[in-house]
């Protein structure tokens, strides 16, 4: 019983508290003025209507990197901690034909939605990392319906490698171009997609580094999956 | 049916990616279009070979009109079902007599199995448990008659006659 009073007190203090604090805050006024800043200004900078894509990929576009360079790292780090000599599926039951037919017939479909995904990323909200998740779950698929799949290793690992370039490569050609690293140079300098803002084709080099990522994160994460489906197998 | 050629399965997986594209952005919008026709293209040469063994003969417009009037006579089997079972849980007597049923399909090939299965799950008061090779096993919420051929005949028939045309 006293607990339960001691608790009630304590709450009501804790409450009084929250609403001194916010009692000071006035009511509907915005608070973040950079966040009008971008609102006000995404469409004449960067050629994108969706605010939050805008933000991710052009005004912090290298802390995005950043993001790609943590993930890289993470399945890096779970390819050296499930490292053995020699490793392979070891699943036994051999997926039932409705799963393995509906993963052929789907495949296709989550690919193409994946790409849908990332590419339309400065329009709808999406982008590269869930387009590449997405593509990473069509190759979970895979693995889930048949025992003996594996994703091609090399070409994926190929792959990854070059649009990882390929990103840094977009920045440094800003960086030639309009003095620092991932500057908009389709954007601010060739102003292509100024006329029709909103279709497909704007939003300056969005839609390509939304490309890259979400080729990127695809391939990255099929080769988590790959990592931790596998098995040690003694020789 | 023997395996189509190449193209005809790249082609068909294209035409079918294409259409999946306009559905997805439901925009006639000419960069939509051009951009859903490169990306058709690339993921068709990357999936095609797992997606279809007939090719372009899937597109016959015999088996497309059965596809398309397939889906009004699946929703009204669906409804009448639904108002079955429906029918079932409301009544205070409960008059079910459920049980698992084995069905024989004419169906050969294994996407129009898939397609059947999914059917019968979908209709409320029956569920497929499992396939093996042409013997399905059914969860029924009334079984009327538990012969092969007479379960075949009130669970499977009715789908079969639209699946064997549209897929073969």
């Amino acid at each position: 019983m006293l607990k339960r009073a001691l608790a009630i007190i304590f709450l009501l203090i804790i409450g009084y508290w929250l609403a001194q604090g916010l009692a000071g805050v006035p009511f509907g006024e915005d608070r973040m003025l950079v966040g009008q800043y971008y609102l006000d200004h995404v469409k004449g900078q960067t050629g994108a209507v969706n605010a939050v894509t805008a933000i991710v990929v052009n005004y912090r576009g290298f802390d995005t990197l950043g993001e790609v360079t943590v993930l890289f790292i993470a399945s890096t780090g779970v390819g050296a901690l499930l490292w053995r000599k020699k490793r392979e599926r070891t699943a036994k039951t051999e997926g039932s034909m409705v799963l393995t037919t509906g993963t052929t017939l789907l495949f296709p479909f989550v690919v193409l939605f994946g790409a849908y995904i990332f590419i339309h990323g400065h329009l709808t909200p999406g982008g590269g990392f869930p387009g590449g998740a997405t593509i990473a779950t069509a190759f979970l698929l895979l693995y889930m319906a048949f025992i003996t799949y594996e994703i091609p290793h090399k070409a994926f690992e190929k792959t990854e490698g070059i649009v990882g370039m390929a990103y840094v490569l977009v920045g440094l050609i800003g960086l030639a171009i309009g003095g620092y690293f991932l500057y908009d140079w389709i954007w601010q300098d060739w102003k292509l997609g100024a006329d029709n803002i909103g279709r497909l084709l704007s939003g300056g080099f969005i839609p390509i580094i939304y490309t890259i990522i979400g080729i990127k994160v695809g391939t990255e994460l099929s080769g988590i999956i790959d990592n931790m489906l596998k098995e040690e197998v003694s020789e | 049916m023997g395996e189509a050629s190449k193209i005809s399965r790249y082609l068909y997986t294209v035409i079918v990616l294409f259409l999946i594209w306009l559905f997805l952005t439901a925009s006639l919008d000419p960069q939509e279009l051009a951009f859903g026709l490169i990306l058709s293209l690339i993921v068709a040469a990357l999936t095609y070979e797992i997606f279809t063994t007939n090719g372009l003969a899937n597109l016959h417009p015999r088996r497309v009109a059965y596809a398309i009037a397939y889906v009004p006579y699946f929703l009204w089997a669906m409804i009448m079902a639904n108002l079955d079972v429906a029918y079932r849980v409301l009544h205070p007597k409960r008059p079910i007599n459920p049980g698992i049923v084995e069905c024989k399909t004419v169906l050969k090939n294994e996407v129009g199995k898939l397609a059947l299965a999914n059917s019968i799950t979908l209709t409320p008061g029956t569920i497929t448990l499992d396939i093996d090779g042409d013997k399905y096993f059914i969860h029924w919420i009334d079984v009327k008659d538990d012969s092969v051929e007479g379960a075949s005949k009130n669970i499977t028939e009715p789908f079969e006659k639209f699946l064997k045309v549209i897929f073969g």
